[in-house]
């Protein structure tokens, strides 16, 4: 079953031997050690394991955040260990959407002003990227506060409207990093499925990284990761979608 | 990313921490106001001595004396090339950026009116030149009045005294009331006459005749109270061509007083100028063509020259204040660096989150050089206009002590100070936002993922 879905999906990232080694004092700490493997478009892949496993250097490294020592990372048919900082950046405005643990949303501006930001990035003008920045706001059910800074939100809330900043670009790739961190099990329960649902019908590639083994059951597969190493990778049949 | 978004995300940002952008700002506006205050006090000192260079003269005119050496005549050169005469003066409006020269010939003289008798200059000159006189009263002769009008310094009542009593205005302190536009006053040419006709006859018995007395009309007064001095005050201005006339009809074939005679003691055919004004088109040729005339054997003065030595003096004194004005926008300077820290260390998430959206580098520095600069902007800006405010209350209340009562402003601020130093102040505000911008646009994305 795993080789015909290979055969008629495209992949999206492939990660070779990849290495990741922090000098801490004298001694050196393999935080990755010899990764390989292959996600494909449209896929929910969760990344679990316990905390220092290694997990969150792995996603850093596949969103260009940091550099690997060794070995390759190709995303969309580029190898992006080769990239400059300036690059790395463009690679992410075009590419790539982020979710992050703590929503990280700009104190500054309102909900919709949020989501359009990466939009801004890009040089889209202001009407237009507030109007797009609105449909995804409804898209995950926010459009009545709208023009709510994020201290007048919840929770809850704020990892939505985090979740239409990233999704607001069309990225190819969505990365989240520990998402539903910071909230209620209720509320990480919408939020999930939210993700799970856009995902599947815009067709793009999730990747979230989790230590809860129970929330990894949302994924379509799910790649474990002990000590630097993935040693698991569980195919899911989606069994919990939807 | 556009400038637009640019702009309202920088200043947003500003608005966040509203108190300490005020603190910020406020160095930046007494920094500014400091400088703009000190130059324009620099600039309102040249400006003052400029005005009393030019109310002693005006600043394009040059001034020639020739008193010539008429006596010392050896046989080698001739007295007559030394000469200033009507022929010099289209030499001197020859010479590039003259635009016209003017003699002066002055002869002494005596006038009358009532019981007061006065020794006079009088001064002929071209109508032309009488035009830069500037009149109280009356109205400038013209070439078709026949007479010879007088034009009368305002300080010259003070030259008279009561012929009976020997007493004038230096010794009593008062006025003779002499008035030259309402009663005749009569005019004594030939002085010399005039005194040996007065003075007792000697043993010799040749009582002299008294010499004939003509009265003249007088067309205009110059300018100003008897107190009120400028550069025609003293004197009494008449036609030059006229005054001509009038000299060749009074002493016939007699030398005139003043005019050189040949060798065998007769007069010239042709009057000689021991004054002479060149005007100059601008400020900036006097030296040149104050230079020439000397070398044409002449001895030229302007108010050019010594202004130039106080405009040195001046712009040292405006340097100057400019310092210390300047040091106090280096320390604002130093207050924005340090704002602008304060900024990118809490705002180390923030930064790496737009890293991590995809904000190039050259953004997240624009942005930062942005709040630094719109500091300094509004900062230039509030401070150009207190200095504004200060320089009001500086002219009002301190020129007149440091002015001893003079007209004048003590502090000037025009606008090629007042706009360039809105520009410097960004300029400086953007120089220290530089290290702060360049720190914020290499601090690395992961702080984002970080969570405290």
């Amino acid at each position: 079953m795993k080789a015909e879905d290979g055969k008629k999906r495209e992949p999206v990232i492939r990660v070779k031997n990849l290495y990741k080694i922090y000098r801490v004092g004298e001694t050196k700490v393999k935080a990755l050690n010899g990764v390989d493997f292959t996600m494909y478009r449209g896929e929910f892949c969760a990344i679990v394991g316990t905390s220092g496993s290694g997990k969150s250097t792995l996603l850093n490294m596949l969103a260009g955040l940091e550099k690997p020592t060794r070995g390759e990372i190709v995303i969309a048919g580029r190898h992006i260990e080769t990239l400059t900082e300036n690059q790395l950046v463009a690679f992410r405005r075009e590419k790539i959407g982020f979710i992050f643990q703590s929503y990280n949303l700009l104190g500054t501006m309102n909900a919709v002003e949020n989501v359009a930001l990466p939009l801004s990035f890009q040089g889209m003008p202001r009407k237009k990227r507030l109007e797009l920045a609105e449909k995804y706001l409804k898209l995950v059910g926010l459009e009545k506060v709208a023009d709510h800074m994020p201290n007048q939100m919840s929770g809850g809330q704020q990892q939505r409207v985090g979740i239409a900043r990233a999704l607001v670009v069309h990225p190819q790739i969505i990365f989240a990093d520990e998402p539903t961190g910071n909230l209620d099990s209720h509320t990480t329960m919408d939020v999930l499925k939210l993700m799970q649902k856009i995902v599947r019908e815009q067709n793009q590639t999730l990747i979230m990284v989790t230590h809860d083994d129970h929330l990894a059951t949302y994924a379509d597969r799910i790649f474990h990761i002990i000590d630097g190493k993935i040693v698991k990778i569980e195919e899911n049949g989606g069994f919990q979608a939807g | 990313m556009r400038f637009p978004d640019l702009l309202i995300m920088s200043i947003n940002n500003l608005l966040r921490r509203k108190l300490r952008t005020f603190l910020t700002v406020l160095g930046v506006t007494i920094g500014t106001a400091s400088i703009v205050v000190m130059i324009s006090i620099g600039v309102g000192l040249k400006t003052f001595t400029m005005e009393q260079y030019a109310s002693s003269g005006s600043l394009t005119a040059i001034q020639i004396y020739n008193y010539g050496n008429y006596s010392e005549t050896n046989d080698k050169t001739n007295p007559e090339d030394s000469f200033m005469t009507d022929d010099t003066m289209k030499v001197f409006e020859a010479i590039p950026h003259v635009t016209s020269a003017y003699p002066k010939l002055n002869m002494n003289v005596i006038m009358r009116q009532g019981v007061y008798e006065g020794n006079v200059q009088l001064y002929g000159i071209p109508l032309e030149a009488m035009q830069s006189i500037k009149l109280g009263q009356g109205s400038l002769p013209t070439a078709e009045t026949s007479d010879m009008e007088l034009v009368v310094g305002n300080m010259v009542a003070q030259n008279f005294y009561n012929a009976k009593t020997g007493k004038g205005y230096w010794d009593s302190g008062k006025m003779p009331e002499v008035d030259f536009l309402g009663k005749p006053v009569f005019t004594i040419f030939d002085t010399n006459a005039y005194y040996q006709s007065q003075a007792p006859s000697g043993e010799e018995g040749q009582a002299v005749a008294a010499p004939k007395k003509y009265m003249l009309r007088t067309a205009g007064m110059v300018e100003g109270g008897p107190e009120d001095w400028n550069e025609y005050s003293y004197g009494v201005y008449v036609d030059l061509e006229k005054l001509k006339t009038q000299l060749k009809q009074v002493f016939k074939k007699n030398p005139i007083p003043g005019q050189p005679t040949n060798k065998k003691g007769k007069p010239y055919s042709y009057f000689v100028y021991t004054e002479a004004t060149v005007n100059v088109d601008d400020m900036d040729h006097v030296i040149e063509v104050q230079k020439t005339i000397n070398n044409m054997g002449y001895q030229a003065n302007s108010q050019m020259e010594w202004l130039e030595q106080s405009q040195q003096q001046s712009n040292m004194v405006q340097a100057a204040l400019g310092g210390i004005g300047a040091v106090s926008l280096f320390v604002a300077a130093i207050g924005i660096a340090n704002t602008m820290m304060m900024s990118i260390y809490e705002r180390t998430k923030e930064i790496g989150v737009l890293k991590v959206l995809g904000c190039a580098m050259g953004n997240i520095r624009s942005m930062f050089l942005l709040e630094a600069g719109f500091i300094g902007f509004v900062g230039g800006i509030i401070g150009v206009v207190l200095s504004l405010i200060v320089s009001l209350l500086i002219n009002k209340f301190l020129a007149p002590m440091f002015l001893y009562g003079m007209e004048g402003r003590l502090s000037i601020i025009p606008l090629w100070l007042a706009l360039p130093s809105v520009f410097f102040a960004v300029l400086i505000g953007m120089a220290a936002g530089f290290f702060p911008a360049m720190r914020a646009m290499k601090l690395s994305p992961l702080a984002a993922i970080r969570n405290e």
